[in-house]
């Protein structure tokens, strides 16, 4: 069923990889208190993502998306519940899990080439493959040419993709993406969209990506969790059967959309749980 | 080009109104001549002092005392201020006395640091030091306030250790307050040092040829020494832009 | 955070724990030296008591003699800065208002600023002799720049579009000074105004330390050469205090129009 979505063959770096990078959520959950009273922002989400997947995460603001990456990702460690990693349990930080901001993030003292350079810092590789990780990387994501630009020479676009570069040179299991493309204007989001899609197909990363876009969701997902707020819970997951690269004008993409949309503006019902699963096959 | 033509026209309207008002005082003769000296020998005095090396002595000497107080007085500030900045309760008790000793005019510490330490050059070191300490401490302090959270947390993802984010996140993110910290020590060493050197002359030094030729009534001399004063403060200040573009050329320049 | 009991009001608790935080390290500060005289690693005559030096103070206030020079400082100060101030205003105020006088003006101006004030200290002697006079001028010529400054900066401060919205609704004068004018200008002048009594304050010090017959640099270098630290010390205590007493007095000004500005 899935595998009918993977038409393009995962690069060399991936193909050693095949069957990790699984996310499993089970019953997670995480509160807070502020001044004396208890918040809840993420209630019991349960979620299997498979190896090389992509999901999108959409949602109104204050629905936990980014805290949900915060804890997969292990700046958050306060939590209830189980995050997994190819059944390994989420402790800390860790170089398999990487994650990308929606401010580039870049260190301004520091070039492309250099800012990429630092996320190997622990690794303790030679240096030449070093050198190799970091050149094979900015060629990935197009930045071949301004390995010696400094961050505020760059636009937003190219920052964005720097850091995306930053993010996968040390070839994490999973990357989580918290809404990358909000800070660029719609012309140049657009065209990284697409730039993302021919990342994720050729390196065959796990992809976890925030957004409020609800059509990038849709074109880069293999699957779209759609999130409820107040608390944090998972709404709806929607399949998107559809192959890679995806059309922009697909009809499915645009119904899905519209179903989303709905799901999004609707008045919130009662406080259960529902998890419904799209229908498979889309109607005539 | 014209307009170009036209400010400066403007621009040395002043200066050459005052000279002329001076070179006329100058030349009434009598009392006047013992204050206002006449340009002339304003320019003879200049050449005089250059040719026999006696500008030269006095300029190095005040740049050296300058610069190595600079260096004691800066370092002391530097350490001073990270300590102080990297740790909240030192911090917090530390910060208002170093504010409340700064309230003392720099040179109102002379007679104190004379009657402990003496008359000679390294009395006046010490105080030029203290004059650099203050800028330093408080920039540097600063500094270690100004490490955006947001680049830590790419710190903690890619598992830097406490070094690692001190050097490659920290120590950057303070420099460029760090610069500011020296820039201002480097314009209160330059002052404080003239300054020492008025009220104690001692050995060589601008302020203190400034000094003799006043008591010895030189207007001449006073105004050569003015001009090297001001020329050598404008040149320090210039060569530290310098310096401190190039270290922060990765900073957007508006 | 403190409990809320009915009968204290919270403004003027929390104000005196803000005192007590700051009196602490001055207290603990005192404490220190003290111990150190006691510990006695330097003779009596090097590291005078925080006490020794209390006690002089007191003695020299009850004659008169701190009166006397404090007056004299500050009279100079007061006069001096008055002077400057004025015509540090006026200056800065015609360079900001008219092209011409900044174009006239403003090199010289910003060349001149550039030099420590300090160093036109034997210049000035020479011009005014060794009394009032000159030290006034330094106080006035320290005094000048900042101000100047300050008030060239109000000038530029005045949002274009203010005074076009006041031209488009003819807005009288008198409205036109008090709404739109005065509010943007007054903070960074008194900004200035700030930084020149800094200024002055310093140089005077310095003047007086160099020669003087009275005042309180005077006084201070008179006891040097009698070798009664004790006088120094209690100078240098006096002239901090002074010198907080005038820098806390600005800034509480800053806020005080600054709130008003904001009404």
């Amino acid at each position: 069923m899935s595998d009918l979505s993977f038409t393009v063959d995962r690069g060399a770096a991936a193909g050693d990889r095949p069957h990790s990078g699984a996310v499993r959520i089970a019953n997670l959950s995480k509160r807070f208190s502020l001044s004396g009273k208890t918040f809840t922002a993420l209630d019991n989400i349960n979620l299997d993502i498979r190896p090389g997947e992509f999901v999108s995460i959409v949602g109104p603001s204050g629905c936990g998306k980014s805290t949900l990456l915060r804890l997969i990702t292990g700046l958050d460690t306060d939590y209830d519940g189980d995050i997994r990693l190819d059944e390994r349990r989420v402790a800390g930080t860790g170089l398999e899990r990487g994650l990308v901001f929606q401010d580039h993030r870049l260190f301004p003292w520091m070039t492309v080439a250099k800012n990429v350079e630092i996320a190997l810092l622990n690794q303790n590789l030679p240096k030449e493959r070093r050198d190799r990780l970091i050149r094979s990387h900015l060629e990935l994501v197009g930045l071949i040419g301004f390995e010696d630009a400094y961050p505020h020479q760059l636009s937003g676009g190219m920052a964005q993709r720097a850091a995306i570069a930053r993010a996968l040179v040390n070839e994490p299991k999973v990357l989580a993406l918290d809404e990358p493309l909000g800070a660029l204007d719609a012309l140049t989001r657009v065209k990284v969209q697409a730039e993302l899609q021919r990342i994720w197909m050729e390196a065959g990363t796990t992809m976890i990506m925030v957004t409020h876009d609800v059509d990038e969701a849709l074109f880069l997902g293999d699957r779209v969790v759609v999130m409820s707020p107040r608390p944090g819970r998972i709404a709806r997951i929607v399949d998107v059967d559809l192959p890679h690269p995806r059309d922009r004008a697909s009809s499915v993409l645009h119904r899905l959309k519209d179903e989303i949309l709905a799901e999004l503006t609707a008045e919130p019902a009662d406080a259960d749980d529902r998890l419904v699963p799209f229908p498979r096959k889309p109607r005539a | 080009m014209k307009r170009r033509a036209v400010n400066l026209a403007l621009a040395l309207l002043l200066p050459a109104l005052l000279l002329a008002l001076w070179q006329s005082q100058a030349l009434k003769g009598g009392a006047h001549a013992y204050a206002f000296a006449p340009l002339g020998q304003i320019a003879d005095s200049f050449a005089t002092m250059i040719a026999d090396g006696r500008l030269l002595l006095h300029a190095l000497a005040s740049l050296q005392r300058a610069l190595t107080a600079l260096l004691i007085g800066g370092t002391l500030g530097l350490i001073a201020g990270c300590t102080i900045g990297l740790w909240r309760p030192l911090e917090a008790g530390v910060t208002p006395v170093i504010n409340a000793l700064r309230q003392v005019p720099v040179l109102g510490w002379l007679p104190l640091i004379a009657l402990w330490f003496g008359n000679g050059d390294g009395a006046k070191l010490i105080l030029v030091s203290l004059a650099t300490f203050y800028p330093m401490a408080l920039n540097a302090q600063q500094g270690m306030h100004a490490v955006d959270r947001k680049l830590a947390e790419v710190g903690r993802l890619y598992g830097f250790s406490r070094w690692q984010a001190l050097r490659l996140i920290g120590w950057p993110s303070a420099l460029p307050l760090i610069l500011t910290g020296v820039s201002q020590a480097l314009a209160f060493a330059w002052i404080a040092t003239i300054g020492v050197e008025l009220l104690f002359s001692a050995s060589a030094g601008l302020g203190t040829e400034m000094m003799a030729a006043q008591v010895a009534a030189r207007t001449d001399v006073v105004i050569v020494c003015i001009l090297c004063v001001a020329l050598m403060g404008f040149a320090l200040n210039q060569l530290f832009g310098l310096v401190r573009r190039r270290a922060l050329r990765w900073q957007a320049s508006r | 955070m403190p409990a809320e009991t009915p009968s204290t009001p919270i403004s003027s608790f929390s104000r005196l724990v803000r005192i007590a935080t700051i009196c602490a390290p001055m207290l603990a500060l005192i404490g220190l030296w003290q111990a150190l005289v006691s510990a006695q690693i330097w003779p009596e005559q090097v590291l005078v008591s925080p006490f020794r030096v209390a006690s002089t103070l007191w003695d020299m206030a009850a004659s008169g003699e701190l009166t006397r020079h404090l007056g004299a400082s500050l009279y100079r100060l007061v006069v001096g800065f008055l002077l400057g101030s004025a015509v540090g205003l006026v200056s800065g105020g015609a360079m900001g208002l008219s092209r011409i006088a900044f174009r006239i003006g403003a090199p010289l101006f910003h060349a001149v600023r550039q030099v420590p004030i300090i160093a036109f200290i034997p210049l000035l002697i020479l011009f005014f002799d060794v009394e009032d006079s000159f030290k006034i001028v330094v106080v006035a010529a320290a005094s000048f720049f900042p101000v100047a400054l300050g008030t060239m900066d109000g000038i530029a401060s005045i949002p274009k579009a203010h005074l076009e919205v006041a031209a488009l609704y003819r807005l009288p004068l008198a409205s036109l000074l008090w709404r739109v004018v005065l509010p943007a200008t007054v903070p960074p002048i008194v900004t200035g105004l700030r930084l020149g009594l800094t200024r002055a304050w310093l140089s005077l010090v310095a003047a007086e330390l160099l020669a003087a017959d009275s005042g309180l640099g005077q006084m201070m270098e008179m006891g040097r050469q009698l070798f009664r630290i004790d006088v120094v010390m209690g100078g240098v205590i006096v002239a901090g205090v002074i010198g907080f007493l005038l820098d806390r007095s600005m800034i509480a000004l800053e806020r005080r129009l600054g709130r008003w500005r904001l009404a």
